[in-house]
């Protein structure tokens, strides 16, 4: 039997069903205080999410530079503000709905328009809770691509958060970091090697006929859904798209030619990645077939992760149906 | 002189003689109805009722350096009640910290002098508030700088009564005082006025200290036009060791211009004859 103490009972997710494990592997926790260790700029602000954000190592390792200021995240924002204008680089944590629509007005005041280098980390994006709608994030990347100066970053997964926090500290600016957290469901992640440049997506698959642009936890259902595709003789490319704001340019000429394009996100169709490249096809004159895979402007509930992205559409199958409407017949 | 870490630099003189810090806020009256006329309208009543407590916050208490602004180690103060510029711009240019002749353009179009004081005018303007409830939450960030810098630097936010009707002023107010955070002191402009006009017609707030006071907060009522009242008091905040300070400083809407006194208008119309009486009576006014 379990010990009954509130560190073995303790649960540190709320992303799955039954005694989650703990992850294997912090990457965001373990490269922040990396990051900690080099930089005494670095403060780090939490509001009562400690272990659910791997704060819990800075804490443990830095406990003059990390605060903890309760339920609060509206008053967080604003000490941020007040950090990074004497000087420090305040990273703030909590989940992505409460880090963003929770405090959006002190965001948009106390960050962004002052271009202060507030580093906004979210965990829990979109659909992956069973916390239910309160806790779901499905307009934070348009919340946050709204606001001038705000960068906006979500790596593909767990094993791209290293390189996407580093990036997110280099920018001398705003940005918003959304995180797919390791959950002790996957095995055998190994940190990516090299940089994650801003602005700039990753082509995973060339394009032969079209191309899926994903972001966050889509990449990997894009991948998949351009192997179905191709097993019915459609070729299309993949292309990681990590950096929401500012978007790469370049996806104006990749795209250009192209039969079909479609995008995919854990987020609202409205506002975020297929709102982003639909806005920069049309400013370029970019004809194409085009199809948007995200939450179609309905809010959800709690579930399982796999029950929700069936239930709201974000599978590899419902992004191949997607590209073959979006190409049309023939 | 303060012994508060900061060595020997001493960026301006300290002004400490209640008469001549009275003499300083009558100017600033003075400013205020120049500001506001060319407009016809404006932040009147609330600048003529915290000039004195300007007047004492700029020249007797904060440590700050017209030559050298963003100076690390200085005081912050942040108008969290941002649109309160006629007396907070006087008050800058008073200090030397932002030219005269520059807030002349108080409100035309173009001008960093906006009704609501932004971070364009420069760095004497702290964080851009505006948006109410925000700067104490600013000013808890500053002081956990300063106390993490241990430099000596200390934080003063200015909050209108009003103002405390935003729950983010609560929160804050929570964490600074379970901080005990003895670099802040929080200045309430309690002039009892908010748009829609008496705070009791719209939201009560009494009692406002006592709210402090529950939570972890040193706190005092002062008269905002007792000057002496208020540098002792000033006194005691800075030096009241393991608590923020709160100094709840009751002001009076138009103080100093008998025929505005306690008129509660957010926004006072200042046709040419207002003003022009309003500057009769501030010049009328007698002082050492």
């Amino acid at each position: 039997m379990t010990s009954a103490t509130s560190q073995s009972l303790a649960v540190e997710d709320f992303n799955q069903r039954g005694a989650a494990a703990a992850p294997a592997r912090k990457f965001y926790g373990e490269t922040l205080l990396e990051l900690a260790r080099q930089d005494p700029r670095i403060v780090c602000l939490t509001a009562d999410l400690t272990l659910s954000t791997e704060t819990d190592l800075f804490r443990d390792a830095l406990p003059g530079r990390f605060h903890q200021v309760g339920i609060a995240e509206a008053n967080m924002i604003g000490l941020a503000g007040g950090m990074a204008r004497s000087g420090e680089i305040p990273f703030v944590h909590s989940f992505c709905v409460f880090a963003t629509r929770r405090c959006y007005d002190q965001i948009a005041m106390q960050v962004a328009y002052p271009n202060l280098p507030v580093k906004i980390v979210g965990v829990i994006p979109g659909l992956t809770t069973m916390l239910g709608v309160s806790h779901q994030a499905i307009d934070d990347v348009a919340l946050m691509r709204a606001l001038p100066n705000m960068t906006a970053i979500e790596p593909s997964g767990p094993a791209a958060v290293p390189a996407a926090v580093r990036a997110a500290l280099a920018h001398d600016g705003p940005v918003y970091l959304r995180l797919k957290r390791a959950d002790g469901t996957e095995a055998g992640i190994v940190a990516e090697e090299g940089a994650l440049p801003l602005g700039r997506m990753r082509v995973l698959r060339t394009p032969g006929e079209g191309l899926l642009l994903a972001c966050g936890m889509m990449v990997e259902a894009s991948l998949a859904a351009a192997e179905i595709l191709a097993a019915e003789g459609l070729t299309v490319g993949v292309a990681d798209v990590p950096t929401l704001k500012p978007l790469d340019p370049a996806i104006a000429e990749i795209a250009t030619g192209l039969r079909a394009v479609v995008t995919a996100e854990n987020h609202s169709i409205i506002g975020g990645l297929g709102s982003a490249v639909a806005e920069l096809l049309m400013e370029a004159g970019v004809r194409t077939g085009f199809r948007r895979v995200g939450v179609r402007d309905v809010f959800a509930e709690g579930g399982t992760t796999p029950y929700l992205f069936a239930r709201y559409g974000l599978t590899a199958e419902a992004i191949a149906q997607a590209y073959r409407d979006a190409r049309g017949g023939g | 002189m303060l012994d508060d870490g900061r060595g020997d630099r001493q960026p301006a003189r300290r002004v400490r003689d209640p008469a001549e810090l009275a003499g300083i806020a009558l100017r600033l009256r003075r400013k205020v109805i120049d500001l506001v006329a060319p407009t016809g309208q404006g932040y009147v009543q609330q600048g003529l009722g915290a000039a004195d407590l300007f007047a004492v916050l700029y020249f007797a208490e904060l440590r700050l350096d017209p030559a050298d602004q963003d100076w690390v180690s200085r005081d912050r103060l942040l108008l969290s009640t941002a649109h309160n510029t006629a007396i907070f711009y006087a008050t800058l240019a008073e200090r030397g910290l932002v030219p005269t002749d520059a807030i002349a353009d108080y409100c035309k179009d173009g001008s960093a002098f906006e009704v609501n004081a932004s971070e364009r005018v420069g760095t004497v303007i702290e964080a851009t508030c505006g948006s109410l409830g925000q700067g104490l939450s600013v000013g808890i960030g500053m002081a956990l700088a300063a106390r993490r810098r241990q430099d000596g630097a200390r934080v003063y936010v200015v909050l209108g009564d009003g103002e405390l009707q935003e729950g983010q002023v609560w929160e804050a107010a929570l964490l600074a005082g379970s901080l005990g955070l003895d670099n802040l002191c929080l200045l309430i402009d309690d002039n009892r006025m908010q748009v829609e006009g008496h705070v009791d017609a719209v939201v009560k707030l009494e009692p406002i200290a006592g709210k402090f006071a529950s939570f972890g907060w040193a706190q005092e009522a002062v008269d905002g036009h007792d000057i002496p009242a208020l540098l002792a008091a000033l006194d005691r905040a800075r030096t009241t060791p393991g608590r923020p300070s709160c100094l709840v400083v009751r002001t009076l809407p138009g103080k100093g211009v008998p025929a505005l006194e306690g008129i509660l208008a957010h926004n006072l119309k200042l046709p040419d004859d207002v003003a022009a009486m309003a500057r009769k009576a501030l010049a009328m006014e007698s002082h050492p």
